[in-house]
């Protein structure tokens, strides 16, 4: 039955957290992500094709509407929250090792400003893409990154800001980052930023939208 | 014998009567029109579009006109004087002036007193008679800052990462100490007993010299907020003993204006809860009575003011004002009366609610049949993101008010009015406002007030410094996006209510 896996998909892209949920208004009574993802473990599809097939694909969908304006705030939010729901089923196997997400990324939103909703999106898709998210919250110092780096080793950093008189505080973290070690991947963005701003600042990478931060990271995966 | 005719200046809809052959440039002096120049008729920075009628046009104009490339409908103001009713659109004009003329109770005291409201994009100031609480001159103008950014964060930016904090100082000194001294030339000779100043918190750290560093990021709280009082030699006036108070700060980017609009509006000795809110693109929102005043400032954005929509356009000629439906049918309003080719705020608010009507926009903000554009003439249209950044406006706006409700524990049915100040305010449709939810209140709640920081801050001349100290001990300021629900509730209200 790959009709379950299929259910599930719109379930994340609609944003049906669980058949209690009233959003959407024309989903109502229906099973949502909870409810599904249960059932397609019990059916037997194991956890990594539930995440790949499933979940991954919804978050996709809805990453491609919100790129082309075809969904907003909302929707991303609902969607991520249905993500959230089917999540609590798929996480005791990323413990147990069953299931390996892609790397980690640690997102904060930098030193100075606190307008965290546009990190807070790219974090549901990079979650809702396979990765492990470690969000350090808005008012990030270097510190923070710093320990977050010592615990994750490996991981990736992202980093946005919504302010002009903020976006500059970026500089000094990347520079320590890279100072730390050459090689860690940092990803930066927010509504004031541009590629040039991103290059000037010694940033390895820059998207005005999540759909292109998870595609980056998705390239990342497979150049490796 | 002597010929009077009528000067209609466009988009302001200020009516003028002036002597026959008056010089154009004494007619639009006063309402903060510059000859860069010095009326030579060489730049052509006082050009004006004549809408109707006609000014006078002799050779030497014409050659002027002609050097500076200019054609009909446009002259230059330096070299025009009145000979017949006439419209004019006054070219540097594509931010106008709100000159606040409503009445308000005072006690009269000798002596005359000036108000002036420090926009981050225009000013205003007002001599006032303190004994007959008359207007008896007014300056306006642009503030000179706008050459460093439009919006108060590029300002902060220049003054903070480049050093430019000096340099913006004295910009707005001058123009200060430059229009005060053309009003103090209307007195007599007279020195003013008071002069009062309302700004926001970053007009205010400019004016008084205060860092703004603080101000450059989180957690967005000056240390230097308080009232600043100079003497009239510190600020370049001839004028002595005046008493001259720039309002203090009430918390974060919400400033003495905001103050002087809740004296204004009377927010803070009214018994039952009031709300005033400014359209902006700080959009500072107060909830309060006579008991407890909370502010915030909310990052609404210029959406209202044009910017960031595709083709929107600030409240000139040619932009569409007002949108509605007729029979099935879109119908639309440019200002004065001429082809549209833009789009400005209170007709953006217009747009999306016909487009709600027709179903060509969903509850979501999406636009319906995989259309990329909703026309509304054949040149002028919205686009998607066009929506989007009209959802984030105006959810800005509802989600403070929702927050700082909440926080007094008002629903909106214990609001007995909602003031709303500022340019744009005056003219939105206050049923599109709701329909959109904006300002989800019913009409008869919903009262236009213009410019409050101004009208307050001319209140305050004919009173003691004590109505200022009560407002601030009972006012805090609340950060919106401190509250651990602000997201959801943020993204709650970007929705539009769609009846089944």
């Amino acid at each position: 039955m790959e009709d379950i896996l299929e259910k599930l998909t719109i379930a994340v892209k609609r944003g049906k957290a669980d058949k209690n949920s009233p959003y959407p208004p024309d989903m109502k009574g229906q099973d949502g992500a909870d409810e599904l993802t249960a059932e397609a473990l019990k059916m037997g599809f194991t956890p990594d094709e539930v995440l790949q097939q499933a979940l991954v694909k919804g978050m996709h969908l809805i990453g491609e509407d919100f790129s082309a304006g075809r969904a907003f705030v909302p929707e991303m939010l609902m969607a991520a929250k249905a993500m959230k729901a089917a999540m609590k089923h798929i996480e005791p196997f990323f413990r147990s090792g069953s299931v390996k997400q892609k790397g980690t990324v640690i997102l904060g939103t930098v030193q100075g400003d606190l307008h965290d909703i546009g990190k807070n999106l790219l974090g549901m898709m990079v979650e809702g893409a396979g990765w492990k998210v470690v969000d350090l919250g808005a008012d990030t110092p270097f510190e923070k990154f710093k320990g977050a780096l010592e615990e994750h080793p490996g991981a990736l950093v992202g980093m946005s800001a919504l302010l002009t008189t903020t976006m500059v505080n970026m500089k000094g973290i990347t520079e320590k980052i890279k100072a730390m070690n050459p090689d860690t991947i940092v990803m930066v963005g927010g509504a004031p930023l541009s590629q040039d701003f991103c290059d000037q600042i010694g940033a390895d990478f820059y998207s005005p939208d999540p759909q292109g931060a998870t595609e980056f990271l998705d390239g990342l995966v497979q150049s490796s | 014998m002597e010929h009077h005719y009528t000067v209609r200046l466009e988009p302001l809809g200020k009516q003028i009567r002036v002597q026959a052959g008056t010089p154009l440039k004494d007619v639009l002096f006063p309402y903060g029109v510059e000859f860069p120049c010095g009326g030579k008729g060489l730049c052509g920075g006082c050009r004006v579009k004549v809408l109707q009628g006609s000014v006078s046009l002799d050779d030497e104009h014409k050659r002027a006109l002609k050097k500076l490339g200019l054609k009909d409908p446009w002259r230059l103001a330096c070299r025009s004087s009145v000979i017949a009713d006439v419209t004019l659109e006054i070219g540097q004009f594509d931010t106008f002036i709100l000159a606040d003329s409503s009445p308000f109770h005072f006690h009269p005291r000798p002596g005359y007193g000036i108000a002036f409201d420090v926009g981050t994009t225009t000013l205003v100031a007002q001599l006032v008679s303190l004994e007959s609480g008359e207007v008896v001159a007014v300056e306006t103008d642009v503030n000179p800052q706008a050459r460093y950014g439009g919006d108060v964060i590029s300002r902060i930016e220049y003054a903070v990462l480049q050093q430019g904090a000096d340099e913006l100082t004295r910009l707005i000194r001058e123009k200060f100490a430059a229009m005060t001294g053309r009003l103090l030339r209307k007195t007599g000779g007279t020195p003013p007993e008071k002069i009062l100043i309302a700004g926001n918190t970053v007009m205010h750290h400019f004016f008084c010299g205060r860092d703004l560093t603080p101000m450059a990021s989180y957690p967005f709280e000056t240390p230097h907020g308080d009232a600043c009082r100079f003497t009239a030699e510190e600020l370049g006036l001839p004028a002595d003993h005046t008493e001259i108070l720039f309002l203090p700060v009430l918390g974060s980017f919400v400033g003495g204006d905001i103050l002087a609009g809740i004296v204004a509006t009377g927010l803070d000795e009214s018994e039952d809860p009031v709300i005033l809110v400014d359209l902006g693109t700080n959009g500072e929102i107060v909830v309060g009575n006579r008991d407890r005043i909370l502010c915030a400032s909310t990052a609404a954005g210029p959406a209202f003011e044009g910017t960031n929509i595709h083709m929107g356009m600030r409240a000139t000629t040619g932009a569409i004002s007002s949108v509605a439906l007729e029979n099935g049918e879109i119908r639309i309003h440019a200002i004065g009366n001429e082809k549209a080719r833009g789009i400005c705020g209170s007709g953006l608010i217009d747009a999306i609610a016909v487009f709600l009507e027709k179903g060509e926009i969903d509850a979501g903000g999406r636009i319906t049949g995989d259309k990329e554009r909703l026309p509304l003439t054949q040149e002028v249209f919205l686009t998607q993101k066009d929506v989007r950044e009209l959802q984030l406006a105006k959810s800005a706006i509802a989600s403070g008010l929702h927050i700082l409700m909440d926080k007094l524990g008002y629903s909106p049915q214990d609001i007995s009015n909602v003031y709303v100040s500022g340019a744009f305010g005056t003219f939105i449709n206050l049923t599109n406002t709701a329909r959109i939810g904006l300002l989800d209140f019913p009409e008869e709640k919903i009262i236009k007030m213009g410019n409050t920081a101004l009208l307050g801050t001319k209140m305050l001349l004919f009173e003691d410094g004590e109505r200022v100290d009560r407002i601030l001990r009972k006012t805090a300021h609340l950060s919106l996006e401190s509250n651990p629900r602000f997201q959801d509730i943020f993204a709650d209200n970007m929705m539009f209510q769609v009846e089944d």
